[in-house]
């Protein structure tokens, strides 16, 4: 894959789909949660190849870069990914070293990656970490963004709320969060056990700037991304992207079960790779 | 600043924020983040450096995740809160965000052991010595004076590693000057007959004993283990190792805390010493009532403690 960003909406398109194959096929030889990755794959293209995001493996030491955090850290399959074709470590590591041997990559990410901010895994911490990484920078009057991934069933955890209104409170402009949204959490539909609903008003609600999108368009996702960063309001921002887990997986998608399926059979692994090429 | 003379006399929680307030003069990074706890010292903290101080309210979770993205930012950060809701309600973010990051935040905690006796149980911190010493890379120290406490502040600020400071509440005024607060332990010797260890207040309890032991023929060395970990594991083995008798006393449950550190070190190191544990047995956590009640029900004053150990060293 092409290690540079080119960000015309056409090379962002191609880009996701290059990057679902690539997990689909990380899935199928090393394991992980290909359908919690799976949804949020144009979220993390638009942050990683468009100019959206001031990161790259050129600026990890420069302070004025923005940060990232994988607060849905079960998505680790994406982001090691875009990680390793944006050039933060050599490709080959995925093969070598995932779920492997000293697991230098392993089953949820570790600050000591090359391109990751913050250990995460445990679901739940990510904004607050957020919001006390933004709180400094605004303390010390630097202009860097904080961009957060969360789950959609995360936010059940109230150390998300407990966050959320920390970062209203002090005004943490530098925030913009986004929610994969894909309303599956790892055993049900969250709508089976939680009441969820109605993100958006939630989070209004809590003092933040919530726009709600179709998470897997590219457009709308960059160009909600770039009027919140242009954005002269106070408020955290954050972006309801409504997703569809495991998209582009025949059988994990918006399957309640997706979150714990891997794709391990010859028959599964053949009608992956068929969806992904759009045969039926 | 405060001169010892004053200092002793203060709360603990006042002597080390006091003394962190003649730090925050030239350090712009320190940071205290409250769960909307309060203290004489943190009202003058916070009038004459607002922006250093935050009060979170009570979200104790999002405190310690906001406190290690402070500490990712390059902050100093000390948390303070009853230690009761610091350690258990949020462990897992201390856990993960502070200790598997190797962030150096620090927790000042208020209310160690009965310290909040007639407030009950949902107020005791008779566990915390037990959860946070489990904790990969986590210092923990438990002093037992206020000027002790107050001399913390520049160890604490030198290290980058996590850190569990473990205040009692009240005045706690005895001290002693020639501390060498790189050992960890601090040694008073009257003789070898037995070993006398605790830690935090309740050590003012242990010399108490050391008296009446006196009086009663037995001589002993008593041990106030200010820093629990990492252990002084050489020089306490030392120690260990000219005595037959060991006794160990706590305002803590026996599951875990000091009894079991000084139990390890015997176990671990094969030393030749017969060990008998002063501390909270089951049963004792779940309790109301005056401290020195609560404390007498465990058996944690000197005159029970005297009986028993007479009997034991005859």
């Amino acid at each position: 894959m092409n290690q540079s960003s080119n960000t015309s909406l056409e090379n962002l398109i191609s880009k996701s789909s290059e990057i679902r194959k690539d997990v689909v096929e990380i899935s199928i030889a090393h394991g992980g949660h290909a359908a919690a990755s799976l949804s949020c794959v144009e979220i993390m293209v638009t942050l990683y190849y468009s100019e959206v995001m001031n990161i790259s493996p050129n600026n990890m030491n420069d302070d004025s870069r923005d940060r990232y955090i994988h607060s849905k850290g079960h998505a680790e399959n994406v982001l090691y990914s875009v990680l390793s074709d944006r050039g933060f470590f050599p490709r080959e590591w995925i093969n070598k070293y995932y779920r492997k041997g000293d697991c230098r990559l392993g089953g949820h990410p570790d600050k000591d990656i090359p391109g990751v901010e913050v250990t995460t895994g445990s679901i739940g911490h990510g904004l607050g970490i957020a919001v006390g990484m933004a709180l400094s920078a605004k303390m010390d009057c630097k202009k860097h963004f904080h961009f957060v991934l969360m789950g959609d069933a995360e936010c059940t955890e109230g150390s998300v709320w407990e966050a959320a209104l920390s970062a209203s409170h002090h005004k943490l402009s530098n925030i913009i969060a986004i929610i994969d949204n894909n309303a599956i959490g790892a055993s049900d539909f969250l709508a089976n056990y939680s009441s969820l609903d109605k993100l958006e008003d939630k989070w209004k609600s809590f003092g933040w700037n919530a726009v709600s999108c179709d998470g897997h368009n590219i457009n709308d996702l960059e160009s909600i991304f770039k009027s919140m960063i242009k954005s002269k309001s106070s408020k955290p921002n954050i972006v309801i992207a409504n997703t569809i887990k495991g998209k582009g997986v025949s059988f994990l998608e918006n399957n309640p079960m997706g979150h714990v399926m891997g794709i391990n059979t010859e028959s599964e692994i053949s009608r992956a790779r068929k969806d992904l090429e759009g045969i039926t | 600043m405060l001169d010892i003379s004053e200092t002793r006399n203060l709360q603990m929680r006042d002597a080390f924020i006091f003394k962190l307030y003649e730090k925050v003069k030239h350090d712009k990074d320190i940071i205290i983040i409250s769960n909307d706890y309060g203290a004489v010292s943190l009202d003058k903290f916070r009038n004459d450096f607002p922006n250093q101080y935050i009060n979170a309210g009570v979200s104790e979770q999002n405190i310690i995740s906001m406190a290690a993205g402070m500490a990712i930012a390059g902050k100093k950060v000390f948390v303070y809160s009853i230690a009761s809701f610091i350690v258990t309600r949020c462990f897992e973010q201390i856990k993960i965000d502070i200790c598997s990051q190797q962030l150096p935040v620090k927790i000042i905690a208020v209310g160690a052991g009965y310290a909040y006796s007639e407030d009950g149980p949902t107020h005791h911190a008779c566990e915390d010595i037990a959860i946070m010493r489990t904790l990969d890379g986590m210092q923990i120290y438990s002093p037992s004076n206020a000027v002790m406490t107050s001399n913390l502040v520049d160890i604490s600020l030198d290290t980058s590693m996590p850190m569990y400071i473990r205040m009692d509440k009240g005045i706690f005024s005895n001290f002693k000057e020639d501390i060498n607060y790189d050992l960890g332990l601090d040694v008073d010797s009257l003789g070898n007959d037995l070993c006398i260890i605790s830690t935090g207040t309740i050590h003012n309890v242990a010399i108490d004993l050391s008296r009446i032991l006196f009086e009663n023929g037995i001589k002993s060395t008593v041990v106030d283990i200010f820093r629990l970990k990492p252990l002084n594991t050489k020089l306490l083995s030392k120690i260990l190792e000219d005595h037959t008798h060991v006794v160990t006393i706590e305002e803590h449950t026996l599951n875990g805390g000091l009894g079991s550190i000084v139990g390890d070190h015997i176990l671990d190191n094969a030393l030749n010493c017969a060990l008998k544990r002063f501390g909270i047995i089951e049963g004792g956590i779940y309790v109301y009532g005056v401290r020195e009640e609560v404390r007498k029900k465990q058996g944690l004053n000197a005159l029970d403690m005297s009986i028993s150990i007479v009997d034991w060293l005859k």
